[in-house]
């Protein structure tokens, strides 16, 4: 083996004075302690980027190990003489476990593959969810996938115009607002969906994130197309003792996650009853008793963030099932739009597959290249989209505003008689 | 339309779009603009299917991926070679 050539970075070097953890040293250290010439050349060629304001990757190429339409993203230099160990660098996207829990045996099992075939530098995790090798050789590709596959039993996740890789939050695994089994649901469309997500299927990207509760920890309301969110339909479920200790002062709000300066005792009134969004909540002091108008509660959680001992999701569940959002390529940056306000979620979500199938299938028909599932809702019409392309009836949580409509819209068929009229008829009795 | 006969139309539209528009990856979306009539989802079956036995290649730029002919046009490589080891 040749020697080592290292590079100076005196632009990328800034970084480490930071006040943060760099990887800056974290890939120098590394580099140093394996001898990793693509280390050394990949801060290279970053300093030369930051240098000349601009990408030396050039795009687009190879995606996949055979039969596979994505999981590989191709990324070559424009700098190979330069920098030839990292001439190829590609970017291998491995399908994270549900919640994103691992056993520390994977985790070293998955570092020896990579310090061994790839780059050594991983990032965990990227924004959608999967585990993100960084940097290999196109030779590599088939052995990595071989040994993911085999050793890890771990598949690779979704790029380029596929089903992305499904994600969601740890859900009931660990967190005490989860509605819905988040981790069930991200498994169970997975395997369901195997060939969109390994075979170029779309017109665009797709993605789908499951969050156990408005909290929404994986923002699925705004990272998804399909945004699927746990809530519930009866009563938010109260203990007074616990309310009447927050109020007391046993108790810390937040969960005691403002501890770290004096703000004073804990007030019900200012900081619970009225953020309360829907102003639905009412503290009556004599009583020392909490009420809450649960018809008019809009889910959003801020209460039982506050008073988690005391507040809690009520116990008839399911999902809110939302679609359409999206980063700011186009049109700006969207939020999901609620689809079916509510849904249960007892496997095999059936419900779920078909309205999502039913979506995907209008895409491919009618979208254009490169349009996200948002954008297309956005063209059609939201409306046209709910009734017509999936055949679910308009509800008023489709709206926010007015939730009970003044004006009324009627078609020809539904009047009788339709339009016509007689005009002379009715000058008579209102001249013009 | 059979399964083997749409793969073939496939092919010829790849085909005619290389000689005509110099074009050599097309999306999904453009097979089902030439091939009227099919179902998107049986175009996309067919289109993979393809793919596994080596007659057509996927080319991705990381958000899309297009369909191509082995050989012709930007390859996977993306027309770069491994530099030589001295
Ligand atoms: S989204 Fe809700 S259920 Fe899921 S981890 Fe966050 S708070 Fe818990
Ligand atoms: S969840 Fe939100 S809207 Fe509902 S009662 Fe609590 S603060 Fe009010």
């Amino acid at each position: 083996m040749s020697e080592i050539k290292k590079h100076d970075t005196p632009l990328v070097d800034q970084l480490k004075t930071g006040p943060w953890p760099s990887f800056v040293d974290d890939i120098y250290i590394y580099a140093e302690k394996y001898k990793k010439q693509t280390c050394f050349d990949i801060m290279g060629q970053l300093e030369l980027s930051y240098k000349n304001k601009e990408t030396h990757w050039k795009h687009g190429g190879i995606v996949g190990v055979f039969g596979y339409g994505g999981g590989v993203i191709g990324r070559y230099s424009d700098q190979q003489e330069q920098f030839p160990a990292v001439w190829a660098f590609h970017t291998v996207r491995v399908h994270q476990p549900g919640g994103k829990w691992y056993h520390t045996s994977y985790l070293k099992k998955l570092c020896d593959l990579w310090d061994h075939r790839g780059s050594g530098i991983v990032n965990f995790h990227g924004s959608t969810g999967d585990i993100i090798l960084l940097g290999t050789v196109t030779e590599q590709l088939e052995y990595i996938f071989f040994d993911l596959t085999h050793q890890l039993k771990q598949d690779l996740g979704g790029s380029g115009s596929n089903l992305r890789t499904p994600s969601s939050c740890m859900g009931k695994s660990r967190c005490q607002w989860s509605c819905i089994d988040t981790m069930a649901i991200e498994y169970e469309l997975s395997m369901e969906f195997q060939d969109e997500i390994h075979r170029p299927s779309f017109p665009y990207k797709f993605k789908i994130k499951v969050s156990g509760c408005p909290i929404d920890c994986v923002a699925a309301i705004a990272r998804a197309d399909l945004s699927i969110i746990g809530t519930w339909v009866d009563d938010i479920r109260i203990d007074q003792e616990a309310v009447r200790a927050y109020v007391g002062g046993e108790l810390k709000p937040g969960g005691n996650s403002h501890s770290d300066r004096d703000w004073g005792p804990f007030d019900i009134k200012k900081e619970v009853i009225e953020l309360c969004p829907t102003q639905c909540m009412y503290w009556d002091e004599n009583e020392k008793k909490l009420y809450i108008n649960n018809k008019e509660c809009n889910r959003c959680m801020h209460c039982m963030a506050v008073m988690p001992e005391a507040l809690w999701p009520g116990t008839d569940t399911g999902a809110t099932i939302l679609m359409g959002s999206k980063a700011p390529i186009l049109e700006g940056a969207q939020l999901s739009s609620v689809i079916v306000p509510f849904m249960r979620m007892e496997p095999p979500y059936d419900e779920l597959k078909e309205v999502t199938r039913k979506a995907w299938d209008f895409w491919m028909e009618v979208g254009k290249n490169r349009e996200r599932l948002g954008e297309l809702i956005q063209r059609i019409g939201l409306n046209r989209f709910i009734t017509e392309v999936l055949g679910l009836p308009a509800v008023p949580q489709h709206i926010r505003e007015p939730r009970s409509n003044p004006y009324v819209f009627w078609k020809e068929e539904e009047v009788p008689g339709g339009w016509t009229r007689d005009a002379a008829e009715f000058r008579k009795r209102h001249p013009a | 339309m059979e399964k083997e006969e749409l793969k073939q139309k496939i092919i010829e539209v790849i085909e005619k779009k290389i000689k005509i528009a110099g074009k050599s990856k097309v999306y999904l979306k453009d097979l089902q603009k030439d091939i009227p009539g099919v179902s998107p989802r049986d175009i996309k079956n067919a289109a993979n299917e393809l793919v596994r036995e080596g007659k057509l290649e996927y080319f991705s730029t990381g958000s899309t991926v297009m369909f191509g002919i082995p050989g012709v046009g930007m390859g996977l490589e993306a027309g770069t070679e491994k530099p030589k080891e001295e």
